[in-house]
């Protein structure tokens, strides 16, 4: 899960939740992208990540659905 | 229309000499506003809106936004890039191509691209899409001149003819 990367860690999208892929697909996060984790916070706070050089923020119920192949 | 926070204000300033509010914040624009412009001699009307990601709106500001393109079925859409997240405007733009509406593409921010190193092809794009596209940095007011003289020229495309284009018309479905 998204919400589950650790800061700095760099992954692919694999699975989007089916009902979040048409909200979150504007601001370019689709299957198949890869992003970094750039910050996490605690107690299912909101989670900042980069895409394409651009941070995004979301909050821990979308980083919750999205489902990322994190590389070693 | 176009992402939050890539400068539709300041174009829409400088098409009409306004002095709408423009700051360099994400969600600035929260109504819309009207401005005249002159173009060979014909009064052309210009709406400025906020900014959204897409046409299904998540918030108020974007509401306003998507009702005004309702309300305006027979306007030119003048689709604002950043021009360093292509990606993003691209999404939004093929949403209100798909829509029917005649639209042409800025890319603003040109400067910002060059000093990050990305690398847009502005012929391609067009050529790909088939509106116009052309690259401004409103800021600087570069790029406007180009930008009014094209604005006639935007046109409706079917998003099928983009697939084919693109190459891909057919695969993921």
């Amino acid at each position: 899960m998204l919400s589950e990367m650790e800061f700095g860690e760099e992954g692919k999208v694999i699975e989007i939740d089916e009902g979040l892929r048409k909200r979150i697909a504007g601001v370019g996060i689709r299957v198949g992208k890869k992003l970094r984790m750039a910050t996490r916070q605690p107690i299912k706070g909101p989670v900042v990540i980069e895409l394409d050089r651009v941070n995004t923020s979301l909050g821990f119920g979308f980083a919750n659905k999205i489902v990322v192949d994190v590389k070693e | 229309m176009g992402n939050p926070n890539v400068g539709k204000s300041v174009l829409f300033n400088r098409l009409t000499g306004a002095d709408v509010v423009q700051s360099n914040y994400p969600g600035t624009t929260v109504d819309y506003t009207r401005g005249y412009m002159k173009l060979k001699d014909e009064e052309m009307e210009i709406i400025d809106v906020p900014g959204t990601f897409s046409l299904e709106p998540k918030d108020k500001a974007e509401e306003v936004a998507v009702e005004m393109l309702k309300e305006n079925r027979d306007s030119v859409v003048v689709c604002v890039f950043d021009s360093t997240k292509i990606e993003r405007g691209l999404y939004l733009a093929l949403e209100i191509i798909e829509r029917e509406y005649p639209v042409m593409i800025v890319l603003n921010m040109w400067d910002d691209a060059m000093v990050r190193n990305i690398h847009v092809d502005v012929k391609k794009l067009e050529s790909i899409l088939g509106v116009p596209v052309v690259a401004t940095i409103a800021t600087a007011g570069e790029g406007i001149k180009e930008f009014v003289s094209r604005i006639g020229y935007a046109s409706r495309v079917k998003i099928e003819d983009i697939m084919r284009g693109v190459g891909h018309y057919g695969t993921d479905r």
